[in-house]
């Protein structure tokens, strides 16, 4: 039976958490706000740059390396994003368990298979399992920037055109609302050209053979496909952040509410405590006295 | 005809009927009129103007570089940034301009360094123009 200072003690504890928990919530409904205007501006440059990418691949004007499939896919480069930082639900252990499982059930598959984690978790994680990285990127929720992605999609391209990977894939958490992530696995590259040209009711997709191009188009290409992966590669890690902030609201929002209960259950039980506590001595004083008087 | 105005940032116009466009391309002014053929072309920076359906005056627009897309009945403007006239502040632009031109006339700048400066002092000149 605990003492009545000690379930004191622990109403006060569960209390402070409750605090920090609310406080992180409210710090991430924040966050997310921003991160959230940021993807929704951006998913329609995306769209569509994916757009003029497809519209000028299938005018058949330019060959390129990036838009033809290979033939066999043997070395593929995977990356993984995580968050830097926990107490998100099962945001990274949801990547995690993914990953493995893909890398399991390709590993005789495929030849070569390389990782770039982005995000501490996912890099701890696998590196505890034995899965060495090529390339680990923290810290990047502080500042997703556009420079950076640009970067990071330029070695890819290259290593890709090279001949090192014959694929790319981001795996990720996709931002669909506050309360829901989506975790995918999209091939960046090479280009899939039929996703987009599948989309009906599209004036715009069909393309034309007629197209004009200035200046020629084998030297707007490059740069037009350059845009477009390094938009791609920041929109993915842009999903991720935003998909991690709402990952973290979520389950704050429930921490908060199961501190909330406890301290009900643990006030009641110090109040039956405490009541408890009173009869006793009330029976006690009056047994006393009724020993007194006989 | 349909334009679409996006930017990394933010989707400026969306779908919306249009009757003229002026833009600063890869060879000088481009003016597109519903109808025009199928085209690609980069884009500089510069003024780009949008005529809308059933009006006379034109709305103007800083565009930095770009990608223009006309296509049977739209057109699709690719800017890395673009901003409306109420959107630029004058003082920062004009710093951002002196700046720029001091540093383009640099002479130890790298060549890559010195296109580079060369396009933000188009970019500063034409957002400067717009606020005049």
């Amino acid at each position: 039976m605990p003492s009545l200072r000690d379930m004191r003690s622990r109403i006060a504890s569960v209390k402070n958490t409750q605090q920090i928990t609310r406080a992180m919530k409210m710090v991430s409904a924040a966050k997310l706000r921003r991160a959230q205007e940021q993807i929704i501006n951006m998913r329609p440059y995306a769209q569509r740059i994916l757009q003029v990418v497809t519209n000028v691949a299938l005018s058949r004007l330019v060959e390129h390396p990036l838009l033809t499939s290979p033939q066999r896919t043997n070395r593929v480069l995977l990356i993984v994003i995580t968050s830097d930082r926990g107490l998100c639900g099962g945001f990274n252990n949801a990547i995690c368990r993914f990953t493995e499982k893909f890398i399991r059930d390709y590993k005789n598959t495929y030849e070569k298979m390389d990782f770039i984690f982005i995000g501490r978790k996912g890099s701890d994680y696998f590196r505890r399992r034995g899965v060495t990285a090529r390339q680990a990127i923290l810290n990047l929720a502080r500042e997703i920037s556009y420079a950076m992605a640009s970067e990071m999609a330029k070695t890819c391209m290259a290593e890709f055109i090279s001949g090192d990977y014959d694929e790319v894939r981001f795996i990720y958490n996709e931002f669909k609302s506050a309360i829901s992530q989506k975790l995918v696995s999209e091939r960046i590259l090479p280009i899939d050209l039929k996703k987009v040209t599948a989309a009906p009711g599209d004036a715009n997709a069909a393309a034309s053979p007629n197209m004009i191009f200035e200046p020629a188009p084998k030297d707007m290409i490059d740069q037009l496909l350059n845009q477009h992966f390094s938009t791609q590669v920041f929109r993915c890690m842009a999903e991720s952040v935003a998909a991690e902030h709402a990952a973290r609201m979520t389950s704050m929002e429930n921490a908060t509410k199961n501190a909330k209960e406890m301290i009900g259950k643990l006030t009641l039980t110090y109040n039956k405590l405490r009541q408890a506590s009173i009869t006793k001595e009330l029976i006690e004083i009056c047994s006393g006295a009724e020993a007194v008087s006989d | 005809m349909m334009l679409t105005l996006v930017t990394p940032q933010k989707k400026m116009l969306s779908e919306v009927e249009i009757d003229e466009l002026i833009v600063p391309a890869d060879r000088g002014e481009l003016d597109i009129l519903p109808g025009h053929a199928a085209l690609m072309t980069t884009l500089r920076a510069g003024i780009l103007r949008v005529r809308l359906r059933g009006k006379t005056d034109f709305r103007s627009a800083a565009i930095s570089w770009g990608y223009l897309e006309v296509g049977p009945a739209s057109v699709t403007v690719l800017a890395d940034t673009a901003e409306w006239p109420e959107e630029i502040d004058k003082v920062r632009a004009e710093e951002q301009y002196r700046l720029a031109m001091t540093r383009l006339q640099d002479a130890g700048l790298a060549p890559d360094d010195h296109v580079l400066m060369q396009n933000k002092v188009l970019k500063e000149s034409a957002r400067l123009a717009l606020v005049r």
